[in-house]
């Protein structure tokens, strides 16, 4: 299973995307900043924008999904149920799991931008994808949010994961790190060498960097170790 | 068409005349066919395919019934047409402009404020159309008639709700009523000519062509 980047471009009049590589099974962190392209990168992965240029190749793909990063561009239920029962799913557990203490008769919309985010979020992570696509899946939630979000996107452990997001503090669990420079899609590598690679890393990753205390991983337990970690 | 006062004032006649009589419609259709960009001022074809069928269903029904269905069919088609080209044509801001130039700054500036913000939502329910198709799409639902009436009372919802948050944001802005504009046109003569030839084409709809070529003959 694999999703291949062959040369693929996409151009708009004052901007253009240049992406080349391959994505296997694991969590793959896509990075970069607001307007670098990280969403038409995910609209391409996903098959909803052709490239003007090159072609995404998925191999053992049977079933894929792209999470918005505006979770009300995929509300199609008008109450929190209905919005649960699109997703083939009963509202309660997933009301629970999202720690929504709203009404499931509630109309969806009239949740807040980081309810929603969590209903989607818990509604989406409920099921199993092959390739599940991730833009920006921390925004518009609070910091224990993003905690959450993180431990549920952490836990995938079949299929392709990618996550979009230019988040700098809170990530789940990451597998190859890759970034989008001027324009340019670059590949970092696998965990942890790729913290070595990463230009835009989150300043306590560089700093930790610097002091060669690689962390394992992005987890904030991860940072913590290897913050607390003595020099021998 | 730049100056939205001809625009207007050209959809109104040609309107009526297409409304009136089919020869009123198909001279309605000809002044389309030549004084707009014809399909491509078309924004959401699919919306107008679904409107045609609408037309062709009732005409059909007018049809069983003994009515004149075809010609229901060619006089809201020509009517559909323009209304298209009124509304791919429009620029966000123009109808307050109109408004007060038409009504003053009271009266007519709140007219156009709500016409403006009626392009805007129907401009919403458009976009929001595509990305409910989109989520559909992705929860591997099919779009057929069964989604139909959820995703209507969907965008119904998001309309109304958008209202309100617009209503909000006036009020937080602390406008009360009226507002000053000062409007400015640009009045090329194509646009003149086009205004001129809507005229004639609501003069055509009251026209009697069928008893004009019995009398001829």
């Amino acid at each position: 299973m694999k999703i291949v980047l062959d040369s693929v471009t996409h151009a708009r009049p004052s901007w253009s995307l240049a992406a080349k590589g391959t994505f296997t099974p694991g969590i793959h962190l896509v990075s970069g900043d607001v307007g670098s392209g990280k969403s038409t990168l995910a609209l391409l992965m996903a098959g909803l924008l052709t490239p003007d240029r090159g072609t995404v190749i998925r191999e053992g793909i049977d079933k894929a999904m792209l999470s918005f990063q505006f979770p009300e561009f995929h509300v199609t239920g008008l109450s929190v149920a209905d919005e649960c029962r699109s997703w083939n799913l009963e509202p309660e557990p997933v009301l629970a799991s999202a720690g929504i203490m709203a009404s499931p008769e509630r109309p969806a919309h009239s949740l807040s931008r980081g309810e929603l985010k969590r209903l989607h979020l818990a509604c989406l992570l409920s099921r199993e994808y092959d390739l599940l696509l991730l833009d920006e899946p921390f925004s518009s939630l609070d910091c224990p949010g993003k905690e959450w979000a993180a431990r549920q996107i952490g836990r995938r452990t079949a299929g392709i994961t990618v996550v979009f997001t230019h988040e700098q503090s809170t990530f789940p669990h990451i597998d190859h790190i890759w970034e989008i420079r001027e324009g340019n899609l670059a590949d970092c590598g696998g965990m942890p060498g790729a913290l070595r690679a990463w230009e835009r890393a989150p300043a306590i990753v560089k700093r930790l960097v610097a002091e060669e205390k690689i962390p394992a991983d992005l987890t904030q337990e991860s940072i913590v170790e290897a913050a607390c970690r003595t020099q021998e | 068409m730049q100056d939205a006062r001809i625009r207007l004032l050209s959809a109104c006649l040609l309107s009526a005349a297409a409304f009136i009589s089919i020869s009123g419609a198909a001279a309605a259709f000809i002044w389309w066919l030549v004084f707009t960009h014809r399909l491509r001022c078309i924004r959401h074809r699919m919306a107008v395919l679904a409107a045609v069928a609408l037309f062709c269903l009732v005409s059909f029904v007018i049809v069983l019934s003994g009515g004149d269905g075809l010609s229901y069919l060619v006089r809201m088609t020509a009517i559909l047409l323009i209304g298209t080209w009124l509304y791919a044509d429009s620029v966000p801001g123009e109808f307050p402009a109109l408004g007060t130039w038409l009504l003053g700054p009271k009266t007519g500036f709140e007219l156009g404020m709500i016409a403006g913000m009626a392009m805007q939502v129907a401009d919403g329910i458009g976009k929001d159309f595509d990305r409910l198709r989109m989520a559909y799409a992705q929860k591997q639902v099919p779009w057929g008639i069964r989604v139909l009436l959820p995703a209507g009372r969907l965008l119904l919802y998001d309309a109304l709700r958008r209202a309100d948050e617009t209503t909000e944001l006036l009020a937080v802005r602390g406008y009360r009523n009226g507002g000053t504009c000062c409007p400015r046109f640009r009045t090329p003569f194509c646009d003149i000519l086009a205004g001129t030839c809507a005229v004639f084409v609501l003069i055509v709809a009251f026209v009697p062509v069928s008893e004009f070529f019995i009398h001829y003959r």
